[in-house]
């Protein structure tokens, strides 16, 4: 018995009793009283239990509660109390929070809101069309833990299943679309194909994973490739305008040509009313005269030739009257032109052979 | 005190005998006692709290829940000698335990497994394949109404039609050959799947490039095609000019024919009643043309001269 209780000395470093003596005070200096020793560790022991007995659920979370390693139950928010010592132990599982997963890009906390080239993250963003070609595609998937007991006790690794089947899902379903289509019109339904086949996977797995959104964020041709494609656009806007200048400018040139062609036609028009007014004009006038002829032709005939003459001879440059049987005719205007030639010789008469 | 002290170290006694004899198994886990090497009863499955004899009894410890399996990126040539990376991953749990400590003992022993038969599965499978097989699903389907004219163009023949198997079936082949090479260790594989297939580093360029000429065949297209249409419209546009001008003309020349030929009627039906006088009087009208620079040479007989010597004219 004494060989124990030496044992228990050396343990708890107590200095060899000697006899048993009752020893009151502190004439020995500091003196080790089994009651002090253990009260304080009573009262460690007190504080530690009330330390793991007591805990809390935050609003966004859920606790999964396990005594001895089996789960009992899950705790709402608020304070809740449990068996102390790690009997019982608390995990806590953020289930009201919405989770996102980033794919092709990473978030920089607060600066810039993301990447601006799909450029980040080549090996999860890269993948191949179903016309292959190559294709750089950024994600988000946004998701919940649904069942909180599944999610830690399902899968050992549930988040990075979800990882792996988004790239996976996300693969197959732009593997399966021409590369044109993922780039305009196809987003949406590739977002929606995605979200339920990764949710059909994580349901089938059984780990307590519920996606609630796949959102495309940038969708484009790998950067070195990028500059072709903005090529294609340019040209198209160019194959517009081309057409456009071209009817444009058929567009003004026939209204103008209609124009000049309906003027054309009034001149002629104008022309033709003209020539048949002066016709008619013309015709009444010989008509009228021709009527008057008539009651009196050889009047008229003399007269008129001889109005006619007196107007056109001193119009005329020279008169020249010949005479038959004389070989050179007389000048009948010669003084005339004596008038108007001044400088000229005054004697100076053409002579006609 | 001395009791104190003796029901302490009886407590203490107690707790020292239950840690080598109580064992927790937690919700995760599933154990199996190993005793002097050999595995003793069924394995415990159930959560909580188990004993154990001490000192000549062991736990062993193995998960219970779906682990994940990520396989090494490897460059495998497809059937058409493209190459490619693929990256597979894997689904497992262990449903045997006995059989598992028995053939691999622990995890790191069945992941080299996993790794040799998944790998060589994935690898058998697609170098059996064409790349198009990998890439797309069975129910591929080109809607090419969907598609621009340019991009419909560039499609060939052999894309419009079904894959064979396609890639959700391929993911079922590399599953059923490792299952099936797998030695039975006491797992179970629940799925593999391809995570990414990509060009290895060296044909990625090349088929950028081809991706940049088949744009810029595309745009080169574009630009043809604006040309044509342009000059289609204003060829069209000549045309249409020409056409209106000339029938413009045509119809002001028959305009003026038209008038033309009624003036020539007025003057015929007014000037026939007596042509003689009309041409008397015309020609009357016509000596007004000469001017200065006529020189006129007129007989003394002329009966403008009549009255000139005599007033009986002759």
């Amino acid at each position: 018995m004494s060989d124990a209780r030496d044992l228990i000395d050396q343990i708890l470093k107590r200095r060899p009793r000697g006899p048993r003596t009752i020893t009151p005070g502190r004439n020995e200096g500091p003196t080790f009283e089994p009651k002090t020793f253990f009260g304080v560790l009573a009262a460690l022991l007190v504080v530690w239990a009330a330390w793991t007995s007591v805990y809390t659920v935050q609003p966004e979370e859920r606790a999964v509660i396990k005594r001895l390693g089996r789960v009992t139950g899950i705790a709402d928010p608020g304070l809740h109390f449990k068996l102390p010592f790690g009997i019982d132990t608390a995990q806590f599982v953020a289930t009201e929070r919405v989770l996102k997963q980033e794919f092709g890009f990473r978030t920089a906390s607060s600066e810039t809101p993301r990447s601006q080239f799909a450029g980040g993250y080549p090996d999860e963003s890269l993948m191949l069309t179903g016309d292959l070609n190559i294709i750089q595609v950024e994600w988000v998937v946004q998701y919940q833990i649904s069942d909180a007991v599944q999610f830690l006790y399902g899968m050992r690794e549930p988040t990075k299943t979800l990882r792996d089947l988004s790239e996976s899902v996300m693969r197959r379903v732009v593997g399966n679309r021409i590369g044109s289509d993922v780039l305009t019109v196809g987003r949406i339904e590739i977002a929606n194909t995605a979200r339920d086949e990764i949710q059909e996977a994580m349901a089938r797995y059984d780990n307590g994973i519920r996606v609630i959104a796949v959102q495309l964020q940038d969708v484009v041709p790998p950067p070195r490739v990028q500059p072709a494609f903005n090529e294609v656009n340019e040209a198209r806007q160019e194959l517009e305008r081309m057409v456009n200048d071209a009817t444009r400018q058929a567009n003004e040139a026939i209204p103008r040509a209609d124009g000049t062609a309906k003027r054309t036609i009034s001149e002629a028009e104008g022309y033709a009313t003209e020539r048949v007014n002066r016709a008619r004009g013309e015709a009444a006038r010989f008509s009228a005269v021709l009527t008057e002829y008539r009651t009196v032709p050889e009047v008229t005939r003399a007269r008129l030739y001889l109005e006619a003459l007196t107007n056109v001879l001193p119009k005329i440059g020279s008169v020249v009257v010949v005479q038959d049987g004389q070989l050179s005719p007389l000048p009948l205007l010669n003084l005339r032109d004596a008038q108007r030639l001044p400088q000229k010789a005054p004697e100076k008469t053409p002579v006609k052979p | 005190m001395k009791n104190i002290t003796y029901i302490v170290l009886g407590l203490v006694a107690v707790l020292l005998v239950t840690t080598r004899t109580a064992f927790v198994v937690d919700q995760a886990e599933q154990a199996i006692i190993v005793q002097l090497g050999e595995p003793v009863g069924d394995v415990i499955t159930a959560p909580g709290l188990h004993w154990r004899l001490p000192f000549i009894q062991n736990v062993r410890r193995f998960d219970k829940r779906l682990l994940d399996w990520d396989g090494d990126v490897s460059q495998i040539p497809t059937l058409g000698r493209e190459f490619i990376i693929v990256d597979t991953t894997a689904r497992w749990r262990i449903t045997d335990p006995l059989q598992f400590l028995r053939s691999v003992r622990d995890e790191a022993g069945a992941r080299t497994r996993l790794d040799d038969v998944l790998d060589s599965a994935a690898r058998d499978v697609v170098s059996g394949t064409e790349l198009e097989e990998i890439v797309r699903s069975a129910d591929w389907q080109v809607d090419v109404s969907r598609l621009s004219v340019e991009d419909a163009a560039a499609l060939e023949e052999a894309d419009l039609q079904r894959p064979k198997k396609g890639r959700g079936q391929l993911e079922k082949d590399i599953l059923a050959t490792a299952v099936q090479q797998m030695p039975n260790i006491g797992i179970e594989i629940v799925d593999v799947r391809i995570k990414r297939i990509n060009y290895i580093e060296s044909v990625r360029g090349q088929v950028e490039s081809r991706m940049i000429s088949e744009r810029q065949s595309i745009a080169a297209r574009f630009r043809s095609e604006g040309e044509g249409r342009s000059q289609e419209i204003l060829g069209n546009m000549e045309k249409e000019l020409r056409r209106i001008s000339s029938e413009a003309e045509r119809r002001a020349q028959e305009i003026i024919g038209a008038a033309d030929a009624q003036a020539t009627k007025i003057f015929g039906e007014a000037y026939g009643r007596d042509p003689a006088f009309y041409a008397f009087s015309k020609t009357l009208e016509s000596y007004s043309t000469l001017g200065e620079n006529t020189t006129l040479m007129i007989d003394a007989k002329s009966d403008f001269f009549k009255y000139l010597e005599s007033t009986s004219g002759r």
